[in-house]
């Protein structure tokens, strides 16, 4: 339906200029213009039929009208009457209808109302000036009211066109993947310019026997993008979208690409820097805290190879191998964790777990001397699927963490249900963890500022590993502390719904 | 040199520093040991010098630990222990269901492998069937079903008295899932690990408050594995 009307327009339009827009006429809104004038401007122009009934009716109206003020004013003056009607059909439906609206006035003023009347002889000179006036009028307004509509619909598609690149820009440089925004680019391309598809690629693409391909290039033209149209397209939409928006893509599509390129490399050096990061943990590790037992168990061997050991010695040298190579080994097992979870390789083997296995086991794993633990079970808590020896692996590091840091006093594991959570806490009475260490005990290596006097601490893997577990099945672990009173950590696994089994008394 | 004939102990490593050590270990807990270095040697000594015992480690050069148990399966029912490393949980439940009666996790200390030993060395000579097994502040009577926890009677259903006591007479060997569900319940049952847990945990908060944890206990957990009984 537009299209037809657009067509019509076409025919009777002066302006071809005004063509070049006509695809852009759909989208082009109110202007600036004065009321009266602000539909005459818009794109869509009225009919011209309707313009020729209008100009009638004017004409018509203004004849009329003479007739009763033929007896206030001098007959030849009264053709100011019909000025209104030629300004009006001018303004409303161009410079052609406006002339012909002033030709038909003259006619008509000179028919009616000009001596002689009934006649289309002029008689008075002063009658041709009525007419030139009337003519000039006409041409003087519909000049100026095309002039106006075009300026308005130049104005108007300039500003769709920077909507265009807007949006254009919009889709291109907000979104965090270039590849990903070409759909919805291509898509406003199409909306923009009145087209039923379009579509754009990274690269060059080939056209197809009814897809049109227009090449993007950069800089150093090399090209970066395919533009893909309908071929079924105008040739003024095609002269429109290469001349305009095709520089404006090139442009956006070439930043575009350079920004991808600038956040990949700088991932990858953030990648690079933690992995550093982590070597540089790793090989101070592995220096200090791999030698310092490695030099007490060769030098312990050493001495158990000398010819004058006392049985004491001897059995103290031999204690001191074993315990040393024990640090040793459960400081590789924690290695091979670590780097287990850091590798992904840590898939949990799920099954039902009961958390009092759970904390039973983490317990009973716990060497040497320490303070007690008490393990509180809500009777309520059901079992869930989980990996049970990662979660005793977890529990058992956070039990040892709480013993090493705890100080003498008894820790306290709780474990109660929450809604479908599972939650399970770790409570020690020690002299707690400052606000500012909070965030970083959790990194692998890291070590607690109150434990670096002791002469030897853990490997500060333990709650890297333990929370690489708890998540690795599914949980969260947090840390909650009061300098001078304490330390909680509370995990929180899921729990699915679990028929309810008999408990005894 | 003993009068009476040490058991022999096939043990089955690789590394001949293990092999070193266990062979000191073992002499020192009165067994001698009948080292092996591979898969095909184990399986040969197991045959010509008859050991009572295997330790076998998991990771051999020629085929792994599990296959050696599998084949010596085959033809003997002499208990197997297999050495495992942290983390191998997976290749822990495949030994055990190829026929292994236990695992113990490198690096281990002599008390614990000896203890071991010994606890599976039992399940084959059988010592008299004693009536009353006391274990720290816990005594079970199996003739009279009677539970005591520090002097003071414990009620047990009958079926956490008879998990108890598939436990308690098998003390220091690791039971699975399975072998207590037969135990307790028969055949038929040896899938339905959830019912054990809950009755494993009724049990251990009759015998085990939790003004325990953390010292002494009775029934242990190896988690996704079994339980055993404190020896």
């Amino acid at each position: 339906m537009i299209s037809s009307r657009l067509r019509a327009w076409r025919h009777l339009g002066p302006a071809s200029s005004l063509r070049t827009w006509r695809h852009l006429g759909q989208r082009i809104g109110a202007s600036a213009q004065a009321p009266a004038a602000a539909g005459a401007l818009r794109g869509r122009r009225p009919s011209p039929i309707g313009g020729l009934a209008a100009a009638a009716i004017a004409v018509t109206l203004a004849t009329l009208a003479i007739y009763p003020l033929r007896h206030i004013a001098p007959v030849v003056a009264l053709g100011v009457v019909y000025l209104p009607a030629v300004l009006l059909i001018a303004t409303y439906w161009g410079l052609w209808l406006g002339v012909l609206t002033a030709l038909v006035s003259g006619v008509a003023f000179n028919f009616f109302h000009l001596p002689p009347t009934g006649d289309l002889q002029l008689a008075d000179r002063r009658n041709w000036v009525s007419l030139a006036a009337f003519l000039i009028v006409a041409l003087a307004v519909g000049t100026i009211a095309e002039l106006a509509r075009s300026r308005a619909l130049e104005a108007e598609s300039r500003r769709a066109e920077a909507d265009l690149s807007a949006a254009l820009a919009g889709e291109l440089l907000r979104s965090e993947d270039t590849e990903r925004a070409l759909a919805t680019t291509a898509r406003r391309v199409a909306d923009g310019l009145g087209l039923r598809s379009a579509a754009l690629e990274l690269g060059a693409a080939a056209a197809g026997p009814d897809r049109l391909a227009l090449p993007l290039r950069d800089a150093d033209g090399h090209q970066i993008a395919t533009l893909l149209v309908s071929r079924e397209i105008p040739a003024d939409t095609e002269e429109r979208l290469r001349a305009r928006v095709i520089p404006t893509l090139e442009a956006l599509v070439a930043i575009a690409q350079r920004r991808d390129t600038l956040q990949a490399e700088a991932v990858e050096t953030a990648l690079l820097r933690r992995s550093d990061d982590i070597k540089t943990a790793v090989l101070r590790a592995v220096s200090h805290d791999l030698r310092t037992p490695l030099t007490s168990v060769v030098a312990a061997g050493h001495a158990l190879g000398t010819n004058s050991l006392s049985d004491a010695e001897r059995e103290e040298l031999s204690a001191v191998v074993v315990e040393e190579a024990t640090r040793l080994a459960e400081l590789v097992d924690k290695l091979l964790d670590l780097s287990r979870l850091q590798a992904g390789g840590a898939a949990p083997r799920t099954d039902w777990v009961s958390v009092e296995d759970l904390l039973a086991a983490a317990s009973d794993g716990l060497r040497g001397p320490g303070p007690p633990v008490r393990l509180l079970v809500d009777p309520g808590v059901p079992e869930f699927r989980a990996d049970a020896a990662q979660l005793e692996r977890a529990l058992a590091n956070l039990l040892e963490n709480a013993r090493r840091y705890g100080g003498e006093k008894p820790i306290t594991v709780q474990a109660r249900r929450a809604g479908d959570r599972l939650v399970i806490t770790v409570v020690d009475q020690g002299p707690g963890i400052d606000a500012a260490e909070l965030e970083r005990i959790f990194e692998p290596f890291y070590r607690g500022r109150s434990s670096a006097s002791a002469p030897w601490t853990g490997s500060g893997l333990g709650l890297a590993i333990a929370r690489g577990f708890i998540e690795a099945n599914g949980g969260t672990i947090t840390v909650d502390s009061l300098p001078g009173r304490g330390t909680s950590f509370i995990i929180s696994l899921p729990v699915e719904g679990q028929p309810a089994l008999p408990v005894s008394r | 040199m003993s009068s009476a004939p040490r058991p022999r102990v096939l043990v089955c490593d690789d590394e001949h520093q293990i092999l070193r050590g266990l062979r000191v270990i073992l002499r020192d807990a009165g067994y001698e040991a009948v080292p092996a270095s591979t898969g095909e040697e184990a399986l040969d000594l197991a045959a010509v010098r008859t050991p009572d015992a295997g330790i076998i480690d998991l990771v051999l050069p020629d085929m792994d630990g599990i296959e050696v148990c599998r084949r010596l399966r085959e033809w003997t029912d002499m208990p197997l222990i297999l050495l495992s490393a942290v983390g191998d949980e997976d290749a822990k439940v495949r030994a055990l269901a190829a026929g292994a009666d236990d695992y113990v996790t490198k690096p281990f200390g002599p008390r614990e492998l000896i203890a071991r030993l010994q606890a599976n060395l039992r399940r084959t000579e059988p010592e008299p069937e004693q009536s009353v097994i006391v274990t720290g502040e816990l005594e079970i009577n199996l003739a009279s079903h009677v539970v005591r926890l520090a002097g003071a009677e414990v009620h047990l259903t009958p079926i956490e008295f008879n998990l108890l006591a598939v436990l308690a007479r098998n003390r220091g060997r690791l039971m699975t899932h399975r072998d207590l569900l037969v135990g307790v319940w028969g055949h038929g049952h040896g899938e339905d690990t959830q019912v054990l847990r809950v009755h494993i945990a009724n049990l251990r908060r009759k015998i085990e408050p939790p003004e325990s944890a953390g010292g002494r206990r009775y029934i242990r957990t190896d988690p996704g594995v079994g339980y055993r009984f404190a020896a």
